[in-house]
């Protein structure tokens, strides 16, 4: 009696499953039509926006630009997250579940109060308007992506390898770098891979610090979106989902993407 | 490693950077803070009081507030089945996941721009229906709260997904057998067993969007345009193009302060309806 209801549930599910990469669907649609816009029923297929787009010094600027932040900020937030994890790992201090909500803070401000926070201090340090501002700024925002992942990889390492290696003589150095950083791989790859993403994608807070110098892909397609809405844009916007793609399905076949849906142990 | 031999306290160090950036992130609240009541004449309570006195600021702020509400509240409804099915479908979680990680991780102005294509004057929706017959002049979707409502909805939903999904993969799958064995059917089990144990997951996916919506602005400037204030693209406008931080930062605050009155709000209902032991 109740099959029928569960399965009208289950259609209607995947409806709003579907329905969730649409707009992304249509972007990459639109890209492809030689009219500029989608309109039913289809009409010619081309390449020229793409062409336009890869031919305009502007875009293929932003692009470099936003991948080189990206790059540099999950480097750098990796890195700054590892070495503050371990140490709290290895210390336990007192204040450890204090110094974790702090880290954690950034998520609870939202984006337009946590831009304006930013551009004040950035300005301060003569840092507006600049790539440094921009990947400071990022190393902010990206910080409790990349803690979480990796403090939860240290706590599941097993404590007696420590014990062990430390009764045979290895050094502080060499348990951190030859045991827990080996140990810790899936962290350390789900930090890097998400904090690039979180990085080359964002837009709400980066657009309160770009300036005439120096601007981000995503920043520069919502300048491009107020002025002339050109199905370049299409094009453009075409590229960045296939840099998401990419870098989701890298982060599922090397780590999977259990990460996402694991239940917060804290 | 818990147990381990004592670590030395030199390992403190190893802290310096993380400490670096997050003193970074106190000194920029510590500056929004003393913008938001020191300007150029000294002390100053001017742009708070500006907010409490100027009816068309109140509109600004109630939008924000209730545009937020509503988004939260579609987002949970309309991302609960997606969560559902994922989690009933565990062979091809990885694959829905996927679906559902995509949307998410792609820059928001790009799937604002999805729907700008979308729904606008000229847009498919529009010409499809103008091509069959069924409207004469376009809907008017966009440049209005509904489009901000369907944008910031959409931009959201996986969101909730995955915080109700993340709680749904806890539940216990013999509480599931129990029900049915009891003589529960598949809908009975779900809204006596499964929905009750899930709503943390819910509340946790509401909170988060409630308060990104609170904080948008490119949503919010695309598709609602620009006479449809709300707080986070009068606080753009502030910083942007008239470089008066003092006021940014008065609402910046008062768009905190806000958002953690909605948390609260929002906490003290999961306490009144979700038993102590799930929570």
């Amino acid at each position: 009696m109740n099959a029928p209801i569960v399965r009208l549930g289950r259609t209607a599910s995947f409806a709003l499953l579907l329905f969730l990469p649409l707009p992304i669907v249509v972007i990459g649609a639109t890209s492809f039509a030689a009219a500029g816009y989608l309109r039913f029923p289809p009409g010619d297929l081309s390449l020229r926006w793409y062409v336009e787009a890869a031919t305009d010094p502007r875009w293929i600027e932003a692009f470099v630009t936003s991948l080189g932040i990206a790059a540099v900020v999950s480097v750098l937030v990796t890195a700054i997250a590892f070495a503050g994890a371990y140490a709290c790992h290895r210390l336990r201090p007192r204040w450890l579940p204090a110094f974790e909500l702090v880290v954690m803070s950034p998520l609870f401000f939202p984006h337009a109060a946590l831009g304006v926070a930013l551009v004040n201090v950035l300005a301060m340090a003569g840092y507006l308007g600049s790539a440094t501002g921009i990947v400071i700024a990022h190393i902010v925002c990206t910080l409790p992506f990349a803690w979480r992942p990796i403090f939860v990889a240290l706590q599941r390492i097993d404590g007696e390898i420590v014990e062990a290696a430390s009764l045979l003589g290895a050094d502080e150095r060499r348990i951190a770098l030859g045991i827990a950083l080996p140990l810790t791989r899936s962290g350390l790859v789900t930090a890097l891979l998400f904090s690039f993403i979180i990085s080359f994608d964002e837009v709400t807070i980066t657009m309160f610090l770009t300036g005439p110098q120096v601007t981000t892909l995503p920043v520069q397609i919502y300048a491009f979106i107020q002025e002339n809405a050109s199905p370049v844009l299409a094009a453009i916007s075409t590229a960045t989902v296939v840099v998401t793609l990419v870098v989701v399905m890298l982060l599922e076949r090397l780590i999977g993407l259990e990460f996402f849906v694991a239940h917060d142990p804290a | 490693m818990r147990g381990a031999t004592s670590a030395p306290r030199s390992l403190g160090w190893l802290l310096l950077p993380a400490l670096l950036v997050l003193a970074l992130f106190l000194g920029s609240v510590a500056l929004l803070l003393f913008h938001a009541f020191w300007n150029k004449d000294g002390f100053s309570l001017i742009y708070f009081r500006q907010i409490i006195d100027r009816a068309d600021y109140h509109d600004v702020f109630l939008r924000t507030v209730s545009i937020a509400a509503i988004v939260a509240v579609a987002a949970a409804v309309l991302a609960y089945p997606i969560a559902w099915l994922l989690w009933r479908l565990p062979r091809w979680r990885n694959l829905l996941l996927v679906i559902v990680l995509v949307p998410w991780l792609v820059s928001l102005v790009v799937r604002t721009y999805g729907w700008l294509v979308i729904l606008g004057p000229k847009g498919f929706l529009n010409e499809t229906l103008k091509w069959a017959g069924v409207i004469q002049s376009p809907l008017p979707l966009i440049f209005n709260d509904l489009g901000v409502v369907i944008g910031l909805t959409h931009v959201l939903m996986p969101f909730s997904a995955i915080a109700t999904l993340s709680v749904l993969l806890q539940i216990d799958n013999r509480l599931e057998e129990a029900s049915e064995s009891l003589g529960a059917g598949g809908f009975e089990t779900w809204r006596r067993v499964v929905l009750p144990l899930s709503l943390p997951g819910v509340f946790t996916g509401l909170g988060i969007t409630f308060l990104t919506s609170m904080g948008a602005i490119v949503t919010p400037i695309l598709l609602g345009g620009i006479r449809q204030k709300m707080a986070g693209t009068q606080i753009y406008q502030e910083v942007v193009y008239n470089f008066n931080m003092s006021k940014a930062s008065a609402w910046a605050i008062c768009l905190l302060l806000l958002s953690g009155l909605g948390l609260a709000l929002l906490r003290a209902v999961e306490v009144a309806l979700v038993p102590k032991a799930d929570r």
